[in-house]
């Protein structure tokens, strides 16, 4: 029986980290696979650290939390310390390469520790809007949870009706999945 | 206008309170009433959302004394009626609830369990499993459900609903945050195309005939003047509770006939519980698994058995022994050891389960 892949995406509220998620499990769903996800959630409306447990397999989710996650994204400092615990010696540990002073927090304990120039990308060479469909790029890539043109078709189920009225915003969004993923492609 | 919200078998992938809403509507719930509360708020927004579709009706009370008060006024008036609630709500909730245990009237309230006591956190407990099996001034006169799945979640809702107009006694589904706040799949349906028949509800007030000459008189009572009258009254109650106990015990085990040892979880920790001992069989451990799914009544019979077989139970909550308090009475007497892993307000991984298991063995 294989194992469900365990991901962790974390990040400051806005960053979009839930919505990556929650369209990540989607597309798992549509493609007839077993995906669990919950976004942790307390009294605070804003400034909590703000993380994502995301499961896909292929027989039923255990435990809607876990210990110790496969792939584990911070994408601020705060997410940097936050994320720590989950980390484990089969570990992806992916963070954005432009948080800065974290030096001293990045686990040493993981299988491998991957930077990745998201929100540079994001900024220079597509939007800031598309900086949390990069990461699902990245994430989907390094994992292999979904095709990326499954997480294409999820990304216009969701957004569509935007697509509709400014169809350049679908071309933006497919190319932060291509660009995310070519971020981590071949560093794994 | 459809009068069946799901046609046919439906795959979707959503929340648990979602899923509850869905559900009262598949089981042809007439009304909600509620009051909102973290983590259960949702119930109540898809209900509102959805009900004016279906000629099915809502109203939003002052708080969850009220709730509760005008859900049995809902059944008396003879509709299907819920509500759901969560943490200090459902302590609120406990004077009407108590009321329905009295009247016998068959309310529906589900529960997603947060952290206690008193607002502790809005997100995930186990620890209102005292509150909602024995709460209230009263002896325990209800059914109430644990639920582990989003598909539970359906199923029970639809099934609470049944349990209650079939055997009179108020009925809780028990959930709790994490189910009420994570998607996963499940599959909806229509209840009547699945054959699963939907006990109607029935008036309890204003029935044709004269009372005493065509029908009994309808004498609903919370108020005796006499000890001895409320004694016998409460005997016909117990004697009922007893004959319907045995009808909707359930439960779900493996791996006890070879065990010395049975991992002992309701709710969503059986989740973790189930992977893990599933797992650890496979590598060759005997350890078993046992989760009531009603925790009242208990399955006091299957439970002794496997008290017996095994020897030693580690049970494992998200709360400070309210589920072992209750293993200990229904199974009283029996040679078993009974080893607590607690962890009260905090989600329990099958990961610790397995370290645990491995640890105690």
């Amino acid at each position: 029986m294989s194992k469900a892949v365990k991901i962790i995406l974390a990040g400051e509220g806005g960053q979009g980290v839930q919505s990556v998620a929650e369209i990540i499990a989607e597309a798992a769903n549509e493609q007839g696979r077993e995906a669990l996800y919950i976004p942790n959630f307390g009294v605070e409306q804003r400034g909590g650290v703000s993380v994502a447990y995301l499961q896909i397999g292929d027989q039923p989710i255990g435990a809607p939390k876990f210990q110790t996650g496969d792939i584990v994204v911070a994408l601020s400092d705060r997410a940097v310390h936050r994320t720590r615990q989950y980390v484990g010696p089969d570990t992806v540990f992916v963070y954005d390469s432009g948080i800065e002073g974290v030096e001293d927090a990045i686990p040493t304990n993981a299988k491998k520790v991957l930077p990745i120039p998201a929100i540079k990308v994001a900024k220079e060479e597509l939007h800031p809007r598309v900086f949390n469909i990069i990461i699902m790029g990245a994430v989907i890539k390094a994992t292999g949870v979904v095709p990326e043109d499954r997480a294409k078709e999820a990304i216009e189920k969701k957004l569509g009706y935007k697509f509709e009225k400014n169809p350049e915003l679908r071309e933006l969004n497919f190319k932060a999945i291509d660009r995310g993923a070519e971020l981590v492609a071949g560093t794994l | 206008m459809s009068d069946k919200p799901i046609q046919g078998e439906k795959r979707v992938f959503m929340t648990g309170n979602e899923v509850v809403a869905y559900a009262a509507l598949a089981a042809r719930a007439e009304i909600m009433y509620g009051y909102p509360i973290t983590p259960q708020n949702e119930i109540m927004h898809y209900w509102t959302r959805m009900a004016p579709k279906y000629n099915r009706e809502f109203l939003q009370t002052e708080d969850e004394l009220s709730a509760g008060f005008t859900t049995l006024g809902g059944v008396l008036a003879g509709k299907k009626a819920f509500t759901a609630t969560a943490g200090p709500g459902n302590t609120l909730m406990q004077e009407p609830l108590s009321m329905a245990e009295a009247m016998r009237l068959p309310s529906v309230v589900v529960v997603q369990q947060r952290g206690g006591p008193s607002t502790a956190t809005v997100i995930y407990s186990q620890q209102e499993v005292t509150l909602t099996t024995l709460g209230g001034n009263g002896e325990g006169l209800r059914v109430v459900y644990s639920t582990s799945t989003h598909q539970e979640l359906f199923d029970y809702t639809i099934k609470a609903f049944n349990t209650a107009w079939k055997y009179k006694f108020p009925t809780f589904v028990l959930g709790d945050g994490y189910q009420a706040k994570m998607r996963e799949s499940l599959t909806m349906y229509d209840p009547g195309e699945k054959g699963i028949e939907l006990i109607p509800a029935e008036a309890y007030l204003g029935k044709p005939g004269t009372p005493g000459v065509d029908r009994p008189p309808a004498h609903y009572r919370n108020t005796y003047n006499v000890e001895e009258e409320l004694y016998e009254v409460l005997q016909g109650h117990f004697k009922d509770y007893e004959k319907m106990a045995p009808e909707v015990t359930e439960y779900e085990s493996f791996g006890v006939e070879d065990s010395t040892l049975v991992v002992v979880s309701h709710g969503v920790v059986a989740r973790a519980a189930k992977e893990a001992v599933r797992e650890l069989r496979e590598a060759g451990v005997k350890v078993g698994y046992f989760r009531p799914i009603t925790l009242r009544p208990l399955p006091e019979k299957q439970l002794r058995e496997a008290a017996a077989r095994a020897g030693r139970f580690l049970v494992m909550e998200s709360a400070q022994g309210q589920l072992g308090r209750l293993l200990k009475e229904a199974i009283f007497g029996a040679p078993v050891e009974m080893i607590p892993f607690y962890k009260p307000g905090v989600g329990i991984t099958s990961e610790e389960v397995v370290d645990k298991v491995k640890a105690t063995i």
